[in-house]
């Protein structure tokens, strides 16, 4: 191809004729070419590295200051789809270090059969991927606002009065304990120290002249939280959803045992959504990822079966194993982070 | 490859008359080598993406300085001329937005250093020539996003989109999606450039050429593509992080969801900190070559040069926080962010007096980019001296977002690393394009561009210390700012008039200009070693590395109009003995 | 917006329009009026003949050498004899700059620290910042100021500062003093005015369409006159005209209320103040113990008018719960003079002529005729206002 091309390999070459058809004009040898794609390859799964890095930093922080959203997200994540997914994906990795090692002993039908073995990894952990994905949605626990928009979503449970149960709710919901609520909160203010005698008492914070402030009533919060961002129409569904606050489990024979959607849970952290915001963006970008990792195992499984790799030539399986092995260390990281702790 | 070894056709094309001897064939050099408009849309070749690149990025640099002329017009009267408050405010957005991410980020790196770096290595192509390709068109659509943005209601929110105002759909306008997806891809053209770049480097170097005996360019492209790959994946997350918060409202920015606005400052200082010295890295490069070249005097203190490119892109990871010292950071954290801002200084100071030493005893020719290259010096000491002050804690406090801090960043982004680029196009234009510019010409449009920079942004340090905040459409009328807008307007249209002088003699070299030589300046690296334009595939043979910065083998040759090897000294390829001659 | 907007239209009804002092500044700094002024001024004039001193020198001989070692004509090759290194030199020029910004930053980092760390006995403002208008809390006094903030001249002043909607900063450049404000947090900036006059203060961080209008003037009294103009602000509502209290209640007296009680119907931690009117003047309203409101209004009764229970609820809100809340508004005894609550008494009675059914403020609202006999509510409870020295000035008013 040129006259630097000085590749030993021509001499004993058996896949090639004059020079060798996957070297650019512009490479002394393969090996050299070889070395640029590997040094590539890892420049690149660094930025993949720092991409999700920034994502992470912003799991940490997030997480530093709002412990009580994870602890009390993490609950809906099912762990038994999580540690299969895990396995899916490792036994996946494992299949996909074969196949490197296959061709770089030149058995190239082991390699496809390793390469096919990867490619049901990828697409079992997207199919398991589905399955989770598909729950979170039909249960409302959508990301950002989308997870006020169906908060009777949670289909497994229904309210008290819709079961027949009227008086039931009515009792849950009397006056007298939503007074015993507020004058428990009094209470606790009351016991905050007096303001000096002489001082006229400022009881306005300054940042309540916003539209709706921030004051530490937990009330007002949510009511902020809500008109951060919500349309009209659905903080006025969320706010007049009293009576589906109290929610029963439904007994019928053939129901699973779900929990409620957190709208329906009183006691659930301020902006419980987030958990579900950040499990979306890591999980969402890793699903991309894996994607495309299948994509580039297609295509070398294709490449595999063309017969254009051999034990000297088999560049891109290495460096899509790279790549794959990246896409593998990252879930090894976001399931602890989101399943299990 | 798409482009396959072939035997050149003749008669494709006739050249322009020369006052040269040469026989008149046509030449098989990369613009001729193949044609058609799929040749260049579907090239991998480096050296038509690099001249892609470059048009695109003057197309670019066009539409971002028509934006700069109508916010410098707006502020000439208290009251504004010729905008409302709301066109203002999109008008220096996209100013500000254009010039950061499609023309000072990729003019140096993706235009020249595409065209450049490779043959100054005697490589024939970067490494990954259709990842190459691909980040072009990524350019390419990257700019198709912030076109967009302008026509889906427009973008105001500054070019570093702070939150909460750029998350909340009642405040900024409505192309701040689009504008956020075009600054995500744009990010990773430029990542795929520096991979590439730092690939090539590493492993694309002729045999003979270690780290060290590498022109400054390569360093320094080297130092910013480093910056390019570990800091624009973490631009690429925060923005995507921006677009999930405005589209869901996932509230990771957002204090009303218990989000932190400041967390996305020090997300977004993480990356467009160490791209400031994206910005002024090459520029810096160039430099060091127009000045020992135009001074035909061997660099001074190359190693010292070399490694103050890569601490400058160590330490730019580091000091991202003195963007923040205003914005309730702790104070320890603004403190630390303070002594590591100053050790910045330290490097950039040394490649000033390294490049002063360079002239001391030179042969100084001056020619425009010789002019460009002084003008630099000149610039970026302002850029840098003002830079201590802001980097000071307590007289940060009063300068920071003011009209100070717009002129400081202008020293150094426009009048050190733009003009640089524009220094580095006149030196490697008879290269890129076989012509000859109007000499003459460059003089006057330099001096033009030169002198309107200075009265432009000098102006504007007193404005800021007199304490103008910046990104106001008007201003008070009382308190003496509008003697300095004035004086910075009439500037801008100077420095505007050199430009399009610029233009018309560039463009006008295309058709009439002279056939430029093989080594029009006497430069050693090995670009000048091939013909210009450059053959499509650089060197037919590997070429001899020496001294790049030796210049006293060549002399002027009336003949070629150019610089050849000595006739007494005898050519290291003949004798491989006489390499030696070129180290010192 | 337009709350804080007519809160500046309603000062600027009442005292003359200020205009900044016209200071005399240096080249460089404009007027210099507050204690850490001088020191920031030194640094900086420190740093920038240091950099007159590198920046002439550099030019000298960047020019010295270009003409001096130029090329001259015909010559066409080149010697090259001078040094391509010199470690000593590369290390003094590494070196001295080292120290010398050691030194500016030791500097730099005193002034800074001092810059953050308040006196404890600095007087306090509350600042709240929003699209595109200032407002000024002063807690000590109960005056609310926008577009102006008066502080005295002499004493520590602290602003505490947060934000309603997005970034802002809070920059007066003849203190040197500048600090962003952020929605969801406080940051505070401390200073204090060596010298009487009106200083401007401008927003520096970019917040939208009028940023650059996001403008308010500093007023720096001296000790008597800053006393003086308190107390007259915290009583300037005795010289209102009664159609006029509605909307001063709305403005100025309501956003102590906004946290409990609304103003578009939405329920709070206390009963919303939309249809409140309607509820007590109908007798609607059903208390803790099951009595109706219906059953404690007429004459005789223990309120003689709906009025005297909305005076009675302000001041004296435990002795009657409504059903369904808890009870947990404090007492305003005391803070607020008759007056105001005369205010609020008739805004809640024409707040459907100011606020419309999204809580939103009505512009212009017609508020000329005025229900009669609004003045009797004062005079059918004297014995609560006894001890509030206002008190005859507001009855004095009650005709009008």
């Amino acid at each position: 191809m040129s006259q630097l091309d000085i590749n030993p390999a021509h001499g004993h070459d058996h896949d090639h004729h004059d020079h060798l058809p996957h070297q650019g004009h512009h490479w002394r040898d393969s090996k050299q070419q070889f070395e640029a794609g590997k040094l590539g390859m890892w420049l690149f799964l660094s930025t993949e590295i720092l991409l999700f890095g920034g994502l992470f930093v912003a799991y940490a922080v997030w997480r530093a200051n709002h412990p009580e959203i994870f602890e009390y997200g993490s609950q809906f994540l099912d762990t038994f789809w999580g540690g299969l997914n895990t396995c899916v994906l490792l036994l996946s990795s494992m299949t996909m270090a074969m196949a490197v090692t296959y061709s770089a002993r030149g058995q190239m039908k082991a390699v496809a059969i390793c390469l096919v073995l990867t490619l049901f990894g990828a697409g079992g952990f997207m199919v398991i991927k589905y399955i989770e994905y598909n729950h979170k949605i039909h249960e409302g626990l959508l990301p950002g606002m989308y997870f006020y928009e169906k908060p009777e979503a949670s289909y497994m449970w229904l309210p008290l009065d819709e079961q027949g149960r009227e008086a039931e709710a009515a009792a849950a919901l009397s006056a007298e304990e939503q007074s015993a609520a507020f004058a428990a909160q009094v209470q606790l203010e009351s016991e905050m120290p007096p303001a000096p005698a002489n001082a006229e008492i400022w009881t306005k914070s300054p940042a309540a002249t916003g539209p709706e402030g921030f004051t530490d009533s937990k009330l007002k919060v949510e009511t902020s939280e809500l008109r951060a961002f919500l349309p009209d129409s659905v903080i006025g569904k969320v706010e007049n959803s009293g009576p589906l606050l109290k929610f029963a489990e439904d007994t019928s024979p053939n129901k699973e045992l779900h929990l409620a959607h957190p709208l329906q849970d009183p006691e659930r952290p301020v902006n419980a959504q987030k958990f579900f915001s950040i499990y979306f963006m890591m999980t969402g970008l890793h699903g991309i990822h894996v994607i495309v990792g299948g994509i580039v195992i297609t295509w070398l499984l294709i490449l595999t079966l063309r017969g254009r790799f051999s034990y000297d030539y088999y560049t891109p399986i290495d460096l899509g194993g790279l790549y794959w092995h990246i896409v593998d260390v990252i879930w090894i990281f976001l399931f602890p982070l989101f399943y299990l702790i | 490859m798409l482009l396959r070894p072939q035997e050149k056709v003749a008669d494709m094309t006739t050249l322009e008359a020369g006052t040269h001897e040469r026989p008149k064939l046509v030449e098989d050099n990369y613009l001729t080598h193949t044609t058609g408009l799929k040749s260049w849309l579907l090239t991998v070749d480096h050296k038509r993406i690099g001249l892609m690149y470059l048009v695109s990025v003057l197309g670019a640099f066009f539409m971002g300085g028509v934006f700069a002329l109508l916010v410098r017009t707006q502020l000439l009267t208290p009251e504004g001329t010729i905008m409302g408050q709301d066109q203002y405010n999109q008008a220096f957005t996209l100013h500000g937005a254009i010039m950061v991410f499609l023309v000072i980020i990729p003019s140096v790196p993706a235009s020249l250093g595409n065209f450049i770096l490779p043959i100054m290595l005697g490589a024939k192509d970067v490494a990954f020539p259709r990842l190459n390709l691909f980040s072009y068109y990524l350019w390419i659509i990257g700019a198709l996003f912030f076109v967009m943005a302008m026509f889906t209601g427009g973008l105001d929110t500054g070019w570093t989109f702070y939150t909460p105002y750029s998350t909340d759909t009642n405040s900024a306008m409505g192309g701040v999606i689009p504008a956020l997806t075009g600054a995500f891809i744009l990010g990773f053209a430029s990542i795929f450039t520096g991979m590439n770049f730092l690939v090539t480097i590493h492993r694309l170097r002729p045999p003979g050429m270690t780290w060290f005996r590498m022109p400054l360019f390569p360093w320094s492209i080297y130092a910013t593509s480093v910056i390019q790959v570990l800091a624009t994946p973490v631009l690429g997350i925060t923005l995507a992080l921006l677009v999930v918060e405005r589209a869901f409202g996932i509230g990771i920015f957002n204090p009303a969801l218990g989000g932190d606005p400041v967390l996305y400052q020090h997300f977004f200082w993480f990356y467009s900190h160490p791209a400031v010295y994206i910005m002024i890295l090459p520029a810096m490069g160039v430099i060091s070559e127009l000045i020992s070249v135009h001074s035909h005097r061997h660099i001074f203190g190359y190693s010292f040069i070399a490694w103050s490119s890569i601490a400058i892109a160590v330490f730019s990871f580091l000091v991202w926080g003195h963007h923040m010292f205003t914005s309730g950071q702790s104070g320890l954290v603004s403190v630390i962010f303070s002594a590591i801002t100053f050790s910045v200084a330290i490097p950039s100071a040394v490649k000033i007096f390294n490049w002063l030493a360079t002239m001391y005893k030179g042969t100084i020719s001056w020619n425009t980019p010789m002019l460009y290259g002084m003008g630099f010096l000149f610039i970026f000491t302002i850029g840098g001296l003002t830079g201590l002050h802001l980097g000071t804690l307590a007289t940060d406090v009063h300068l920071h977002d003011t009209y100070f801090v717009v002129a400081h960043f202008h020293y150094v982004m426009m009048g050190s690393a733009l003009l640089a680029f524009i220094g580095g196009i006149h030196h490697w234009w008879p290269k890129m394009t076989g012509k000859m510019y109007n000499e003459n010409a460059g003089r006057f449009a330099w001096f033009l561009v030169f002198v309107g920079f200075n009265v432009t942004f000098l102006s504007q340090f007193m404005l800021g210390s007199q304490g103008m905040p910046r990104r106001y459409a008007t201003y008070p009328e009382d308190a003496g700012f509008q003697i300095y807008h004035m004086i910075s307007t009439y500037g801008s249209y100077v420095m505007g008039l050199g430009f399009v002088v610029t233009a018309i003699y560039l463009v006008a070299s295309l058709f009439s200009g002279r056939k430029a030589p093989a080594n029009p300046w006497g430069g050693r690296s090995l670009e000048w070693q091939c013909a210009s334009p450059p053959p499509w595939d650089n060197f037919a043979e590997q070429p001899v590395v020496g001294d790049c910065y030796d210049f006293t083998v060549l002399e002027w040759s009336e003949k070629e109009q150019g610089y050849v090897w000595r006739s007494d000294i005898p050519h290291p390829d003949g004798s491989p003995a006489a390499e030696s001659e070129g180290s010192h | 917006m337009s709350f804080l907007g007519s809160v500046a239209g309603t000062l600027l009804a009442f005292n003359d329009p200020l205009v900044p002092t016209s200071g005399q500044g240096t080249f460089w700094m404009p007027e210099s009026a507050s204690t850490q002024a001088p020191f920031v001024d030194h640094v900086f004039d420190f740093i920038t003949v240091l950099s007159y001193f590198f920046q002439i020198v550099i030019t000298i001989v960047l020019v010295w050498f270009a003409i001096r070692y130029r090329k001259r004509k015909g010559q066409v090759n080149f010697e090259d004899d001078g040094p391509v290194h010199n470690t000593a030199l590369e290390l003094t020029w590494t070196l001295v700059p080292l120290f010398l910004v050691v030194g500016i930053f030791y500097v730099g980092m005193a002034g800074f620290l001092d810059l953050r760390r308040a006196p404890s006995s600095a007087y306090e403002v509350s600042v709240t910042a929003q699209k595109w208008s200032w407002s000024f809390d002063h807690p000590e006094y109960g005056v609310n100021q926008a577009g102006v903030v008066t502080v005295p001249v002499g004493r520590p002043v602290e602003f505490l500062m947060t934000s309603a909607d997005v970034l802002h900063s809070c920059f007066v450049p003849a203190f040197r003093v500048k600090q962003d404000i952020i929605p969801g947090r406080y940051s505070r900036l401390w200073f204090e005015a060596t010298k009487p006059g009106v200083y401007q203060l401008y927003c520096t961080e970019y917040c939208g369409t009028d940023h650059s209008k996001m403008l308010a003037l500093v007023e720096v009294l001296p000790e008597d006159q800053f006393q003086e103009t308190m107390g007259k602000l915290a009583t300037e509502y005795m010289d209102l005209p009664e159609q006029d209290l509605p909307t001063y209640a709305l403005d100025r007296l309501y956003n102590r209320c906004s946290s409990c009680h609304s103003l578009d119907g939405s329920t709070a931690v206390g009963p919303s103040f939309k249809g409140l009117w309607d509820r007590t003047a109908n007798g609607e309203t059903v208390f803790k113990d099951g009595r109706r409101l219906s059953d404690m209004i007429g004459p005789g009764k223990e309120f003689p008018e709906p009025e005297d229970y909305i005076r009675d609820s302000i001041l004296v809100p435990q002795s009657h719960i409504v059903q369904n809340y808890a009870g947990a508004m404090p007492s305003f005894q005391g803070q607020l003079k008759e007056r105001q609550v005369l205010a609020l008494v008739l805004m809640m009675k024409y707040l459907d002529r100011m606020v419309d059914d999204q809580g939103n403020r009505i512009e212009s609202p017609d508020l000329n005729e005025l229900d009669p006999g609004m003045g009797e509510v004062e005079a059918s409870a004297p014995e609560i206002g006894d001890e509030n020295e206002f008190d005859a000035v507001a009855t004095a008013g009650k005709g009008g």
